[in-house]
């Protein structure tokens, strides 16, 4: 379940720049809050500083020019599945 | 079979794409594009991939994770196929939203035995759904992701192998993720199982600064040409595959003249022509 919650605390500190601020003032502590492992949170400690800002700012940019989709509509799946069925 | 080169499909290429199909063998649709696109949309694509071999390639779906791939998303990808019956179709090897957070675009995740795992569990459940597996993408990563416990050609190594897929090797990722991290990428493509290897894309890109340190790394943008280090690893990479492989050249804005975009084709397929057989090239 730790890979989990590390996919998901990397996407709010990729995305959230408020949940970056507090996880670079104290990365073990926000590891910890976010239920991972010592493992896990030894290696955030760790984290590449350079490419997280980085990587932020770009992810950003693209979530301001193509702003992101919800998944296709679950009716249209729906509809697919008992044409279908129906065939 | 011999080797293809063709160009990513964008509007404001159409008409230099159409114009120029003497030169360019297959075009690259973004799949997402049409997801809920109106029904002309897609029957306008339909009669495309009639005239024109075509590739859908998927930008959303998330497969490098270890959360499974959401369902609808992988339905319309399926729904999608199965009306463009496109040649085939491509994801990136990357994750794109977890724990309710849309990151925006395509991240790295953690190298680890749990994204391999989660990457072949979600790319059998496409195989089930679409009916047939993607091609696979190597991402460019301004980040080196933390937690990683093995190398990038190793983790997508295990991950073809796991999956028994092949790849959609993406050298202006490759260069750029060896230039900002320091590895050579030659050694990633010796590590690579060469017979997996059905695709190449280039693209170009740009250095950014950190404002905070002012330390640069490469972006890869698709905004600028190819490099000339990327057609040497596109040199490389012919040397280390035989089989017939097929070239896309990515583009998504400050588009130059069409016949410079045809001019970076046609040197890739110089490169290409150089190392392979007679047969080929005359065929070529």
């Amino acid at each position: 379940m730790s890979a989990d919650k590390l996919e998901a605390l990397l996407a709010r500190l990729y995305a959230d720049e408020r949940a970056r601020s507090r996880f670079l003032a104290d990365p073990r502590l926000e590891a910890r809050r976010a239920g991972l492992s010592d493992e896990d949170s030894r290696a955030l400690e760790k984290i590449d500083r350079i490419g997280l800002e980085l990587a932020a700012q770009s992810f950003a940019r693209k979530r301001r020019s193509f702003p992101p989709r919800k998944p296709p509509a679950r009716l249209k799946r729906w509809l697919r599945l008992a044409r279908r069925a129906r065939l | 079979m011999k080797d293809r080169f063709g160009i990513g499909w964008r509007p404001e290429l159409a008409a230099g794409i159409l114009a120029n199909l003497d030169r360019i063998d297959i075009i690259e649709v973004i799949a997402d594009d049409y997801f809920d696109a109106p029904k002309f949309k897609c029957r306008a694509l339909r009669t495309l991939a009639r005239q024109v071999p075509l590739a859908l390639h998927g930008v959303s779906l998330g497969m490098a994770s270890s959360a499974a791939v959401e369902g609808a998303r992988l339905d319309a990808s399926a729904r999608l196929i199965e009306e463009i019956e496109p040649e085939f179709w491509s994801e990136h090897l990357a994750f794109v939203r977890s724990g309710g957070i849309e990151i925006g675009h395509l991240a790295a995740p953690p190298r680890t035995e749990a994204t391999i795992a989660g990457a072949a569990r979600n790319l059998a459940t496409a195989k089930k759904i679409v009916g047939a597996l993607p091609l696979v993408e190597n991402i460019a990563t301004l980040i080196d992701p933390p937690a990683s416990a093995m190398s990038e050609a190793d983790w997508t190594r295990e991950i073809l192998a796991a999956a028994r897929c092949d790849l959609l090797l993406d050298l202006h990722n490759l260069y750029a993720n060896a230039i900002n991290f320091g590895f050579d990428p030659r050694r990633y493509i010796d590590r690579l199982p060469r017979e997996r290897v059905r695709g190449i894309h280039l693209a170009g890109g740009r250095w950014i600064k950190a404002p905070s340190s002012g330390a640069s790394r490469l972006l890869d943008d698709h905004l600028h040409d190819v490099p000339q280090a990327v057609y040497e690893l596109l040199e490389y990479a012919e040397e280390k595959i035989p089989q017939p492989l097929t070239v896309v050249l990515e583009r998504d804005g400050r588009y130059p003249p069409m016949e410079a975009l045809l001019g970076q084709l046609d040197r890739a397929r110089a490169v290409l022509a150089r190392g392979r057989p007679a047969a080929q090239a005359e065929a070529a």
